[in-house]
């Protein structure tokens, strides 16, 4: 397959999902353009799991389809050029962290580069303990091994869900500044976060509640048309006004 | 220390466990299957021995008295069908007890040649000779003793031996298979053997899954490019190679230190120790999906061990069970591959002779491969 086909990486097109009577997403549509970082912000349970899982083809849709580097989702040729950094931690507790990134490398079709590899693990600033068991690793620690499991194969679009959580300040700061340096070189990022300060870095955002899109745009946008001071209440703002026309 | 405390630890064990309804329903509903399998193998009849007569004997005149002929061999084959329902005799002639010894049919074929009864009255005493199917050292003991309570009915008939003595009665044996030296282990280690790999295989591979999907580590490899097959396929390959390890610890130890008596070829017992890891590879792919932490995977095993080895026909004969039981005790994979290792083991029978089951063992592990990789695809879909 060809990855720089379709002008968006991203589009979702009136999505609705049913877990059982949840109606987890209703209609949802949006667009994620190119080389940019599009924030997923909203409370716990208002689809952004469910719609990243959606838009990495994990989950069918009830109707309505996605389509990822222009291709429809599920693709699984795709998924060599995208990149999944879960909300929960999951790895391979009982392996290294060499070998666990080596093992979502090779997944990915990346056979045994082993600079790729190094490089993924000196991104997360674990080098020192690349021979070390994940399982003795800090929860902080982890979530770092994860990241570098996401990024090893240099994907187009990476999804991260909650990124940041359990990450010192200071390591988030450095995220932040790799994320920017991703999209320089095209790579486009969907982040999902509940925490409303980490979204102004991002270029667009989403907010979502009840799996609806309340609001879009960036986050100066966002607040100038609520004429709110922090996005917090910008969020509350929309929410009482109802999903947008 | 706090009464309290333990108490109230006490609660919250007892809270988690009537929360989770299928561990309850497992700890209830598992041992009443696996105990009224047993219940019905338990109480079956004993085995009914298959056994044929070459009556060949023509006869011989009474050395006491004025004449008269006495069939000493028709008198036993008599006494014999007298013992009751465990044997089922049949005479039969040289070649077709011959044959039906060969297929599987019988048990044991005792030959009573044309001068048995003359060498009988001649010599005082009865000389018998049998042979043995010799699969199953059991049926040689029961035999045994119903063969010599024939003698002695069939001598003491005629008087010609008092009360007190012992009765002079040799019975000849000989063993198609096996021997005297075969043991009841010898009938069993075959099925063990099988089971281990099976079992241990099952276990892992059911536990291993089941901490992929808790650990959220299935989602993650199910945004690469692998496919559902794939992952079975992977996950085959990785414990075919622990289970071949384990067959060659199995097999080294029940060989030489269990001097477990041995003639077939290594490579079909190693090729039926395969299929069965591959079974229990999609077996545990499949049961994972029905638990959701290790506790739950834990209560599988009896339902899907231990019936199986009931069922087997290691420790109870198949021909025994009752009819609607057979099928059932058909369908498990470990009964195939109980047959065609004690085949192996103690007939030497070779990879064609046990064809039949190795080819039910591959059309099984077919069938399940795409079970488990359904049940892998639907947990994506859900």
């Amino acid at each position: 397959m060809n990855p720089m086909n379709g002008r968006c990486a991203v589009e979702v097109q009136a999505v609705h999902k049913h877990f059982g009577r949840v109606h987890a997403l209703r209609g949802l549509s949006l667009q994620i353009e190119r080389g940019t970082t599009y924030g997923l912000l909203g409370p716990n349970g208002a689809g952004k799991t469910t719609l990243i899982r959606v838009i990495m083809g994990l989950i069918a849709p009830d109707s309505g389809e996605t389509h990822v580097l222009g291709h429809r989702m599920p693709d699984k040729d795709v998924m060599a050029h995208t990149g999944y950094m879960t909300q929960r931690v999951a790895l391979y507790e009982d392996l290294t962290v060499y070998q666990n990134v080596q093992f979502f490398a090779v997944m990915a079709g990346l056979a045994h580069d082993r600079r790729a590899i190094e490089e993924a693990v000196a991104l997360v600033d674990l080098s020192a303990r690349m021979d070390s068991r994940v399982r003795e690793l800090s929860g902080g620690m982890q979530r770092r091994v994860s990241l570098a499991c996401a990024l090893v194969h240099r994907p187009q679009v990476v999804m991260l869900d909650e990124p940041t959580v359990g990450v010192d300040p200071q390591l988030r700061v450095q995220f932040w500044d790799h994320f920017r340096r991703l999209n320089q070189e095209g790579v486009t990022l969907i982040v999902s976060s509940h925490v409303m300060d980490e979204a102004e870095r991002c270029d667009r955002l989403g907010f979502i509640r009840h799996g609806v899109l309340l609001a879009e745009g960036s986050a100066a946008e966002l607040l100038q048309r609520a004429g709110t001071e922090t996005l917090e209440q910008a969020f509350l703002h929309y929410a009482e006004q109802g999903p947008a026309a | 220390m706090s009464t309290q405390r333990i108490l109230n630890l006490a609660r919250r064990v007892i809270q988690q466990l009537l929360a989770d309804r299928r561990t309850l329903a497992l700890i209830l509903l598992v041992p009443l299957v696996v105990l009224s399998v047993a219940g019905v193998l338990v109480r079956m009849e004993p085995t009914a021995v298959q056994l044929a007569v070459v009556l060949e004997d023509t006869g011989a005149a009474l050395p006491i008295g004025g004449g008269g002929t006495v069939n000493l061999g028709q008198r036993l084959t008599d006494s014999l069908s007298g013992l009751g329902e465990n044997l089922q005799l049949d005479v039969l002639d040289a070649a077709a007890a011959e044959a039906r010894l060969e297929d599987g049919d019988l048990d044991a074929i005792i030959t009573l040649p044309g001068d048995f009864s003359a060498r009988a009255l001649q010599q005082r005493e009865l000389n018998i000779s049998i042979t043995y199917e010799g699969s199953n050292p059991a049926i040689a003991r029961v035999l045994d003793t119903l063969l010599t309570r024939a003698a002695v009915q069939t001598l003491a008939s005629l008087s010609l031996v008092s009360s007190e003595s012992a009765p002079p009665v040799h019975i000849d044996a000989t063993y198609r298979y096996g021997g005297a030296e075969f043991d009841q282990l010898d009938h069993l280690a075959p099925a063990f053997i099988g089971l281990f790999v099976f079992m241990f295989v099952f276990i892992l591979t059911s536990v291993a899954f089941l901490r992929e999907r808790v650990a959220g580590t299935l989602e993650r490899l199910q945004a690469t490019p692998i496919r559902q097959i794939e992952i079975i396929i992977g996950y085959m390959l990785g414990f075919a190679l622990f289970a071949l390890a384990q067959a060659l610890i199995i097999l080294t130890f029940t060989i030489f230190g269990l001097q477990v008596h041995y003639v077939g070829s290594l490579a079909v017992v190693f090729v039926v120790e395969l299929l069965l890891a591959l079974m229990a590879v999609n077996l545990g792919v499949f049961f994972s999906t029905f638990a959701r932490n290790e506790f739950q995977v834990v209560q599988f095993i009896p339902l899907v061990v231990v019936t199986q080895v009931f069922l087997s026909g290691a420790l109870w004969a198949i021909e025994d069970m009752p009819g609607w039981l057979q099928p059932v005790a058909w369908l498990m994979p470990l009964t195939h591959a109980n047959y065609a290792l004690r085949d192996v083991m103690i007939k030497g029978s070779d990879l064609i002779a046990v064809g039949p089951y190795v080819l039910v063992l591959i059309g099984i592990t077919v069938g399940l491969v795409l079970i488990a990789a359904q049940t892998i695809k639907r947990q994506t879909l859900a």
